[in-house]
């Protein structure tokens, strides 16, 4: 095993900040190496000094025996260091031989483009990566896996000496992540070098054969072999204690008049009679994987697509939603989008008017307009609850940590009182201490007789979280059963719902 | 908002615009007589006006190019309701007002409904508007204005303030109170700001839209109108150079033009700044072409200084400090 990348000692500071102090990782050929670390514990202040986005304040970088220092990102891809970001980084319209060889083309920039070599270089680039698609090919065709692919091809057509992945997966379906996983293997056996960034734990276990932990700006450990580590001893790395696995008990709280109830949905964007209850208390895990329609399934709820056939119930009358605005002001729905950035919050407003958004209009009756008083008094309880960490009140969300921001997307329904939550993907982006205190959030607003639908394609999550699971496939509900938190046994059961289709479908 | 006065983003204005006022007057002192501003107010007025109109476009994060298109036309309907058909003033100005009115829930149902952009639909409007103006005046100005018009339009009612401040004033308390006291107003910012996030937290994003540009067709109305009484004719051309200051004046004042962000008063300030800009030059006797390299000069800084603050923000955040 010999070493490829070293760097020692790295310091990198900003104003007030020691975002790196000290910091040592090493890199070894055709391995595939685990970047561990809470959010903000200086796992993307360290990418960016590795890819040069920002020059380090101490210490010094040895890539293939050669002192590394990037003068910038075009420097950092030159000299070996491609990056594939969590963000999709293609042009929409161009095709993937275009998205590829973006960087060169042609070798002078009034020189016309060989289209037929493009395409036929792109064809090598999908054929090692198994990307089953003509180079030809507009990238805004592809599917978010495949968009991926198109990336890593793009990274190792620079001849990348090592190539950063964060949260690859992050996008995927469990069967995209495998086939991933497949080719990540086969090019570290073929002797590339990869960094691998994510919060799954799993999956980092999976695939992963030496780690760097990071806490706190510092190393929580050297670079070391992962398998010398269980998955306790990296928690404890990352948080610095170890993980509480809460010992909660399944409820059966499916009795009674459900609160929310969709008898024979049909939706135009193609969810088949589904029928789905919510109980007062009762937290329903919705499983599926990406693409299986159960985000689209909530916003259909919500009104946002229009619903063909069947119905809707809310405590057991039919609800007559068109808008948003109708499930929220009449029915007291809320949605906590997967996508706080850019469906759940207003970044560039406060913390105080994205809390009080659902409720300005009820607040405005007291007294026929708003003041800053009455929307505090409404809004900070709940903000304080949730122990939303924020210099003030005043502070834009978008400069708050993702935690935080989510903290704030969920409490933005606690102030609008909803009786029913349905909660999409919460962990998200989340670091290890927020998400625990989200599941114990939302087990306690359940018990206070929220109706929680939770939407999530985190097994352990959903295990841990609900009461009773329904498995969704292709735009339809193949079944359900109760929790019994037995985890190989409820992965087996979801699994084997989900292949149901997928055998007779065939 | 509990932050410090000299971080908001109309102190920088406030400083400028009394730097302004120190200087130009102990140069001219003759900036300071009451005719002098009386002028001033007049111009500011209306121009507040006008900017205000664009305003509230960007606070939802469009663009409304039709703003003098309406002013425009609603200008010399009020003119020609008055010459041709002999209407009274007040419901002249009634009707003329309800013309930027539709005019603007025109734009703005055309924008919430068809999901083409602003940018388009009001230049296509602008041109629809400018031809409708031109085809009713055959590019002739209406004469024959009232006499109450044309005092409204200059005399003061307690020197050296003319009445058109009146006007002037209640449109930026009724704004500043649309958009920072009333679920309304919050709606139009959080539009602004994220439209999906406002849209699933239940507020109605076309019924927002089509609210915003009824009141900027309103006000652009409504500066049309003032402006036939101060210039005491029914001119074809108002509204034709409107867009530059319509922008300049909410940018100067800290507006963000990808919308969520919006200052009443710094926009007020932009309007000052810019009237005093264009009367030093008169004063001095500078050319006035100087006034369009000024007023683009300002536009740059002002961008300038809301880019600033962003990277700062951004390197706030990518070094952890919050």
């Amino acid at each position: 095993m010999t070493e490829i990348f070293n760097a020692q000692g790295i310091l990198k500071t900003f104003p007030g900040v020691k975002a790196l102090e000290d910091v040592s990782v090493s890199l070894t050929r055709g391995s595939i190496h685990a970047l561990l670390g809470e959010n903000g514990a200086g796992k993307s202040t360290l990418i960016k000094v590795m890819t040069g986005v920002y020059r380090p304040d101490g210490g010094a970088m040895m890539l293939d025996g050669a002192e590394y220092e990037p003068q910038n990102t075009h420097d950092a891809i030159v000299k070996g260091i491609g990056v594939v970001h969590q963000e999709r980084n293609l042009i929409p319209r161009f095709s993937i031989a275009e998205n590829i060889f973006l960087e060169h083309l042609a070798d002078q920039p009034l020189r016309r483009i060989d289209y037929p070599k493009l395409f036929q270089d792109a064809q090598r680039w999908l054929d090692l990566l198994e990307i089953d698609a003509d180079p030809a090919t507009p990238v805004d065709r592809l599917s978010v896996a495949k968009m991926q692919l198109v990336e890593i091809a793009k990274a190792l057509s620079l001849n990348s000496k090592i190539l950063m992945l964060d949260e690859p997966t992050a996008s995927l379906t469990p069967h995209e992540t495998d086939t991933l996983f497949g080719i990540l293997r086969r090019l570290r056996d073929d002797g590339a070098s990869l960094v691998f960034v994510s919060h799954k734990l799993e999956e980092v276990q999976e695939i992963c054969d030496s780690v760097t932990v990071l806490r706190d700006g510092q190393n929580a450990c050297e670079s070391r072999r992962l398998d010398e580590l269980g998955r306790q001893d990296i928690v404890r790395l990352m948080i610095g204690r170890s993980e509480m696995i809460p010992d909660w008990v399944a409820r059966d709280r499916a009795e009674g008049q459900p609160v929310l109830e969709l008898s024979n949905v049909s939706t135009k964007l193609g969810h088949k009679a589904v029928d789905l209850k919510v109980h007062k208390g009762e937290i329903v895990g919705l499983y599926g994987l990406v693409g299986a329609g159960r985000s689209e399934l909530a916003k259909a709820v919500l009104g946002k697509f229009e619903i063909t056939d069947g119905e809707v119930l809310v405590n057991g009358i039919s609800a007559k939603i068109n808008s948003v605005a109708d499930a929220v002001g009449r029915y007291r729905i809320g949605y906590v989008s997967e996508d706080r950035k850019s469906e759940g919050l207003v970044l560039i407003h406060s913390v105080l008017e994205n809390v009080g958004i659902p409720i300005w209009r009820r607040l405005s009756q007291f007294g026929g307009f708003l003041t800053n008083g009455t929307v505090r008094k409404h809004t900070v309880p709940f903000i304080q609850k949730l122990e939303v960490r924020t210099p003030s009140l005043e502070q834009q969300v978008g400069n708050l940590s993702g935690g935080n921001q989510q903290k704030i997307s969920v409490a933005k329904w606690l102030a609008a009182e909803a009786q029913v939550l349905i909660i999409d993907e919460p962990s998200v982006g989340i670091d290890i201490k927020t998400k625990a205190y989200l599941h114990e959030l939302i087990r306690e607003l359940s018990d206070t007789g929220t109706a929680i639908l939770l939407i999530t394609s985190d097994m352990p999550e959903m295990i841990a979280l609900a009461d009773r699971i329904v498995v969704m496939n292709e735009y339809a509900v193949m079944g359900g059963f109760n929790n019994t938190r037995d985890y190989t046994e409820m992965s087996e059961g979801i699994m084997g719902l989900i292949q149901g289709d997928e055998t007779a479908a065939a | 908002m509990n932050q410090k006065f000299w971080q908001s983003e109309w102190f920088g204005p406030l400083l400028i615009t009394v730097t302004a006022i120190v200087i130009v007057s102990s140069l001219n002192p003759s900036f300071l007589s009451p005719f002098n501003i009386q002028i001033l107010l007049l111009a500011i007025s209306v121009n507040a006006m006008i900017a205000f109109s664009q305003m509230i476009i960007i606070a939802i994060g469009q663009m409304n190019l039709s703003v003098g298109a309406i002013g425009g036309m609603a200008a010399i309907s009020f003119g020609g309701m008055m010459e041709v058909w002999g209407i009274p003033w007040p419901i002249a100005a009634v009707l003329s007002l309800s013309i930027g009115l539709l005019a603007g829930i025109a734009n703005g149902a055309l924008c919430a409904y068809t999901g083409i952009s602003a940018f388009v639909i009001t230049l296509a409007s602008l041109s629809i508007f400018k031809g409708i103006n031109l085809g009713i005046t055959e590019a002739q100005p209406f004469y024959d204005i009232p006499d109450t018009v044309k005092s409204l339009g200059n005399d003061t009612f307690l020197h050296p303030l003319p009445w058109l401040v009146l006007p002037a004033v209640a449109a930026a308390v009724l704004l500043w109170y649309l958009l920072f006291r009333l679920p309304l107003g919050r709606a139009i910012l959080a539009v602004g700001g994220n439209e999906h996030a406002a849209a699933l937290s239940g507020i109605s994003v076309p019924r927002i839209v089509i609210v915003a540009h009824a009141i900027s067709g309103l006000l652009a109305a409504l500066a049309g109108i003032m402006l036939v009484g101060r210039l005491q004719i029914g001119q074809p051309t108002i509204g034709d150079d409107w867009l530059i200051l319509s922008f300049a004046a909410p940018v100067i004042g800290g507006a963000i033009l990808t919308g969520g962000h919006v200052s009443v008063a710094g926009t007020f300030l932009g309007v000052a700044i810019v009237a005093i800009i264009t009367q030093v030059l008169v004063l001095f006797s500078i050319d006035p072409f100087l006034v369009q390299v000024v007023l683009g000069g300002l536009i740059l800084w002002a961008v300038g200084i809301n880019r600033y603050r962003e990277v700062r923000a951004h390197r706030k955040i990518a070094a952890g400090a919050i």
